[in-house]
């Protein structure tokens, strides 16, 4: 359900980043997304065909890079990509571990037609 | 066709608008506590009791976040504390924007401002307000599987209250596998277990809350 305000702000951010840079038509969204985020890609896509129209990204796609959950451990210091936001040391059981990645959701660029 | 490099978080507003929030709370000295549970947890219960306990010592505001309705609102006026209502309409969530909408109506300062964000226990995690910290809450009924399930908000939550023990000898819920899942999301997490309705396990609640409204004037005094 959160989606929509967050879809709401990706058009809104996108449209200003595309005023600022010259851009007239947004062809693609490069949008990373965590594994340890709330983010739906299926919400935010159902929600985008509505957002869009009558905004600079009107023709635009998402293209979603999903970023995955990397922790790294104090007591062993090995680093582990884990598919689960469990956040213990897979190889020591440590609980003292670092996350270093699973929480992006940011635009990474987006691809358009010059003004 | 040209491509450009954004890099910019898509809730940059909101976290924007948050911190311009977070400024204006502390400039007021006021601890902020953003309070996240399913509906039905216990928040208003959680919060009266702490209001009940406090309001002679520390000027405190609520601040009821609903989609719709002053049901909470009213019943906390009741015990005489100031309280303000944000109603979310369509929105499962409280976010900066709505917060800071309810801030040029804060008269004075206070010392403890607790926010009752809507009943959900996975989209208001994502969206800050400005608060000083996250505290979740996690009945009984609900279940001892609910950390591992909706593990963002735990793993953002500073303190968790596990509430509604007073129903555990009618529930199946292990109280031990609810803890490891708390810490396994949050090793660091501040575990408090509570009754809202008898009111047992409070005590430590309110050592808590003291130490940090005292932490948060000392910080700003400094």
């Amino acid at each position: 359900m959160h989606e929509y305000s967050v879809t709401k702000a990706l058009v809104d951010l996108c449209n200003k980043e595309a005023e600022q840079n010259n851009i007239k038509r947004i062809c693609k969204i490069h949008l990373k997304v965590g594994k340890f985020t709330g983010f739906s890609p299926d919400s935010i896509e159902f929600y985008f065909e509505h957002l869009k129209s009558n905004t600079k990204c009107s023709s635009a796609t998402i293209v979603f890079e999903e970023v995955p959950i990397k922790i790294t451990c104090h007591e062993c210091g090995k680093q582990n990509e884990i598919d689960e936001p469990i956040l213990l040391c897979p190889d020591c059981g440590s609980e003292k571990i670092d996350l270093l990645s699973g929480r992006e959701f940011f635009v990474a660029s987006i691809e358009g037609e010059e003004s | 066709m040209k491509r450009i490099k954004i890099l910019k978080p898509v809730l940059v507003s909101n976290q924007q608008r948050a911190k311009e929030n977070r400024s204006v709370f502390d400039k007021m000295n006021s601890l902020v506590i953003n309070i996240i549970a399913s509906p039905g947890a216990g928040k208003t219960s959680f919060i009266k009791n702490i209001v009940e306990h406090f309001k002679r010592r520390y000027s405190i505001l609520v601040i009821e976040g609903d989609i719709k309705g002053q049901i909470d609102s009213q019943s906390i006026s009741k015990l005489g504390v100031d309280v303000l209502q944000i109603n979310t309409a369509t929105e499962c969530h409280l976010d900066a924007y709505m917060t800071a909408q309810v801030l040029p109506q804060i008269k004075k300062k206070h010392d403890l401002i607790l926010v009752e964000n809507v009943g959900n226990l996975v989209c208001p995690a994502e969206f800050e307000i400005g608060e000083d910290y996250k505290l979740a809450i996690l009945s009984t009924p609900e279940g001892d599987d609910k950390p591992m399930k909706y593990p963002l908000l735990f793993h953002l939550a500073k303190v968790v209250v596990i509430n509604k023990l007073d129903l555990l000898p009618y529930l199946d819920f292990n109280l031990q596998d609810a803890k490891r899942g708390i810490k396994r999301e949050n090793p660091k997490a501040i575990i408090f277990e509570v009754s809202a309705k008898t009111g047992n396990g409070f005590v430590e609640i309110f050592r808590h809350l003291e130490k940090e409204v005292n932490a948060k004037k000392k910080k700003n005094t400094d």
